[in-house]
């Protein structure tokens, strides 16, 4: 008699497609999955502690670190934070550049998830299209900030310097260039028999199994659930703005999939409205040298590439923070990982990963 | 931003929870229950379509040295409400009601929260650590950490107390 | 009878020898013995030029630039990389299955180098023109999925298990459609001969003849040399490289060195089977036609490959069963009548 048995198949932390160093224990039986238990830790640096000795000014280059693809979100979610619980109104202008700056990151994460996804499914080709994408956006924050990556450019109080000419040029011309990016994307995946083949009705998350995992951003989306941190809570003079919330139907890789080009049409939109409605003023609130919140506490959230960022501050009074909270998207939408691998063969393992889009910076904190 | 709790259902919630405390004065005042009370109190607040608190926003503890205080942020995406549940846990006892039993998407968010403060929770599916080594012996969030230092004896990886340097 | 450039050097070597060592026998030996040589050349240097050519071709696809710092316009980089490969450690994992680990990699170069002696590669200059020299072809290549898979469990890795299973399950739902699609050819042709299929395409070529076998036929070549789309068997992002995962260095190379042996050996075989081998217009010679339509077709295969994402093992395997075999079919049946309606008319 054949007798078959499940085995424990360790993906990661060195894989090539679990996105940094997550690890997977994937149950197989035979090609399919029977089980996928995420297991973290490897980058856990304790910025959650480490804040606790830095002054509010010094934490910031430190969010830049968590979801180091999309790191002017981040910025913005701590320092909008911050500013609430300080009662700080920052300038107009300061926050028209902030949403510019965090909408270009937003595009700019996308083109890793497209092309983090690509790769994974066998087509390096993809992968060199979207990078090659991200690089004009990189460029654009090194004339704002003098960063690419870990750009530390929007500050408590507004911005760390004030937008120029050139940078308002050269981002025109990016927005212009985008119908024709996405174009050439559509050719080259979505209209792709195999890629369509691979993503469509694969590890279907449904909007009830959405909501009970606590999922966010895209990945929410894209089960059917309107739901856009930038909608509701209007920060950062989002409500200055008209764009959609795309949406997915059935939940499945595709739809997630779908989900992030359409935003990144709408973050295309919301660039060139800030860029055509630019107030002028001052880029910076005043913000005294030796910055003291007064005591108390406060959350907020922001919409981070990956879902919904929150900050939840503890100040008593000092330099420096009392306590800091950070809610990572990532981390909470990988809980649904397990239920995405369940059922599907080792290949589609490998398309959950990517269309979750964790990373492992802010995963693990 | 949304609009906070209303100050009526507090006053609703403190007949049917006597531990319920609350800072009238406040302008968004925080809910305080006792740790008895919590799970009761959170299956009301998410299931009672007045509130329909469908969202655990936020989930963290703070530790205060005498205690260590979970803070719970709600969100109803119905009625754009918010609504801060504090509870206080004892140095000595820090046992409290796992929320995975009401919203299950807690359940890595407090396994965090096991791992880097310490706080046990009860009825969770699986409790253990996320972050640290599965047999860290400190929670590094508390406010009395102190850096371990790595040190391989015979082939297996134990921590030690660092001799205080400064 | 013959004119083709080997041919006639071939010969001519031949007619200088015998005067000098008198047996022709001999002769004869020598010469099957250049002739080894030859093959082995062949391959190892044609995996050089195609690891250049895979990688600028691949770069142009990908608008990136490739290698282009080892030597004039980066010609030396694929040297540069074979010595890198060869001074690398070799690190032989424990709990592996020492014989076959050992065994896998050299078993895998061995059908690779031996269907070259098959191919005709310029008028009258086959190594070994046997008159079943289609089927002896056939059943070389599919050997290549034993080593595969004894490298995948002799590695005593998860991953690499996968990759040799996967192989097997790949191979035989290829195989069957790939062979039936060429019986189409052996039935226009009246033999298996490889030289009398050539010559049997000097007015029209079977591409014409036969579109659909021809399409089946790339396909499944595709399959039956892991190029991507069909790469399952290597998965990089999957199983990371399937039954290479536990080999360095030279060992490694060898795989490389067998794949692009197989490579180069697909583009080959579609030239000579559907494009009519070494004919063409007289304006070139004969050899360089050869060439020209192997590597057009080495090309298109590895323009397939950056093009396209990899598919899901079951998609491929019900593609292979399900569609690629029933079309393998009805064109043997469709060859049949058009046969039969020429013959009567």
């Amino acid at each position: 008699m054949a007798q078959t048995e499940k085995f424990v198949l360790n993906m990661g932390p060195q894989h090539p497609s679990t996105h940094g160093v997550l690890q997977v224990q994937v149950e197989l039986d035979g090609e399919n999955i029977a089980g996928a238990k995420p297991v973290m830790g490897y980058l856990h640096r304790g910025i959650e502690k480490l804040m606790e000795s830095k002054t509010y000014a010094q934490c910031v280059p430190l969010t830049d670190k968590l979801d180091y693809v999309s790191a002017m979100n981040n910025n913005l979610g701590f320092c909008l934070a911050v500013e609430k619980l300080a009662g700080i109104e920052v300038p107009e202008r300061a926050q028209f550049i902030r949403v510019i700056c965090a909408e270009l990151n937003r595009i700019a994460s996308h083109h890793v998830f497209i092309g983090s996804l690509t790769n994974d499914l066998g087509s390096a080709t993809g992968m060199i299209y979207a990078f090659r994408d991200r690089e004009k956006i990189l460029d654009l924050f090194n004339i704002i900030c003098g960063a690419r990556m870990s750009c530390h450019y929007p500050r408590i109080g507004g911005v760390a310097a004030d937008a120029q000419e050139e940078f308002f040029k050269l981002t025109q011309e990016f927005i212009d260039y985008v119908p024709q990016m996405l174009d050439e994307y559509d050719k080259l995946f979505a209209g792709n028999e195999i890629f369509q083949a691979r993503m469509k009705n694969t590890s279907i998350i449904s909007r009830k199994d959405a909501l009970r995992f606590g999922m966010s951003g895209p990945n929410l989306r894209a089960s059917g659930v309107e739901y856009d941190i930038r909608k509701i809570d209007k920060y950062s003079s989002y409500d200055k703005f008209d764009f959609d919330i795309p949406v997915g139907t059935t939940g499945d890789n595709w739809d997630r999939y779908m989900v992030r080009i359409n935003e990144i049409k709408e973050s295309a939109k919301i660039i060139q409205q800030a860029m055509d409605n630019m107030p002028d003023g001052p880029f910076m609130a005043k913000v005294p040298k030796m910055f003291k919140p007064p005591k108390g506490e406060a959350y907020h959230r922001v919409e981070n590439t990956r879902g919904e960022l929150g900050f939840y501050i503890v100040s008593d009074g000092t330099t420096k923070p009392y306590r800091v909270h950070i809610r990572r998207p990532s981390f909470i939408n990988l809980q649904a990982l397990d239920h995405m691998c369940k059922g599907m063969l080792l290949a589609d393992a490998v398309t959950a990963f990517a269309t979750i889009d964790p990373l492992m910076g802010e995963v693990d904190c | 931003m949304g609009i906070y709790f209303d100050l009526k259902y507090f006053q609703q919630l403190q007949t049917e929870f006597p531990s319920v405390e609350f800072d009238a004065e406040e302008k968004e005042p925080k809910l305080y229950v006792s740790a008895d009370e919590l799970l009761p109190l959170m299956h009301r607040l998410k299931e009672n379509s007045i509130w329909a608190f469908d969202r655990m926003a936020n989930i963290t503890a703070v530790d205060y040295k005498e205690y260590i205080e979970m803070v719970y942020i709600l969100y109803s995406r119905r009625f754009d409400m918010w609504l801060t549940v504090k509870v206080k846990l004892p140095e000595e006892d820090t046992k409290v009601q796992s929320m995975t039993q009401v919203w299950p998407g807690t359940e890595f968010e407090e396994r965090e929260i096991y791992d880097l403060m310490g706080v046990d929770f009860i009825n969770h599916p699986d409790m253990r650590r996320i972050l640290m080594p599965d047999d860290y012996p400190a929670h590094p969030l508390r406010k009395d950490f102190v850096p371990l230092q790595p040190k391989i004896q015979g082939g297996v990886l134990t921590w030690h107390k660092q001799k205080s340097s400064s | 009878m013959h004119n083709g450039i080997l041919y006639l050097a071939g010969q001519g070597l031949k007619d200088m020898m015998l005067p000098i060592i008198g047996s022709e026998l001999i002769v004869n030996l020598i010469m099957t013995l250049i002739c080894i040589v030859i093959i082995f050349l062949l391959v190892a240097v044609s995996a050089l030029v195609f690891t250049y050519g895979e990688r600028r071709i691949c770069a142009l696809i990908q608008v990136r630039i490739g290698p282009n710092r080892v030597g004039p316009q980066g010609l030396l980089q694929s040297t540069a990389d074979m010595l890198k490969l060869l001074t690398k450690e070799d690190i032989i994992p424990v709990g592996i299955d020492r014989w076959m680990w050992v065994l896998s990699p050299i078993l895998i170069f061995i059908p690779s180098a031996m269907i070259y002696a098959l191919f005709p590669f310029d008028d009258g200059v086959i190594f070994a023109d046997v008159n079943i020299g289609l089927f002896l072809l056939l059943a070389i290549s599919s050997q290549s999925v034993l080593p595969f898979l004894m490298g995948g469990y002799a590695s005593n890795s998860k991953y690499s298990m996968l990759g040799g299973m996967r192989t097997v399950a790949q191979m035989l739902a290829y195989e069957v459609p790939m062979v039936i699609s060429l019986l189409g050819i052996v039935m226009i042709t009246g033999s298996l001969k490889m030289s009398a299929i050539v010559e049997a395409q000097s007015n029209v070529w079977f591409i014409f003849l036969q579109p659909l076998a021809f399409l089946i036929y790339m396909t499944t070549a595709l399959v039956e040399s892991n190029r991507p789309p069909f790469n399952i068997v290597e998965g990089e992002s999957e199983i990371i490289a399937g039954p290479f995962t536990e080999y360095t260095g030279m060992r490694w190379a060898l795989f490389f060195l067998a794949e692009f042996a197989n490579l180069l050996s697909i583009g080959i075989l579609t030239s000579v089977l559907f494009l009519g081998g070494w004919q063409g217009p007289d304006f070139l010679p004969t050899q360089l036609w050869f060439w020209i339509k192997a590597f057009f077709m080495v090309i298109v295969y590895q323009w397939i490959g950056w093009t396209f994402p990899r598919l899901r093992i079951d998609t491929m395997l019900n593609f292979g069963w399900k569609v690629l075999l029933p079309l393998a079919l009805i064109n043997l049946l469709l060859t049949g009548i058009g046969i039969y309606v020429v013959n009567a008319l």
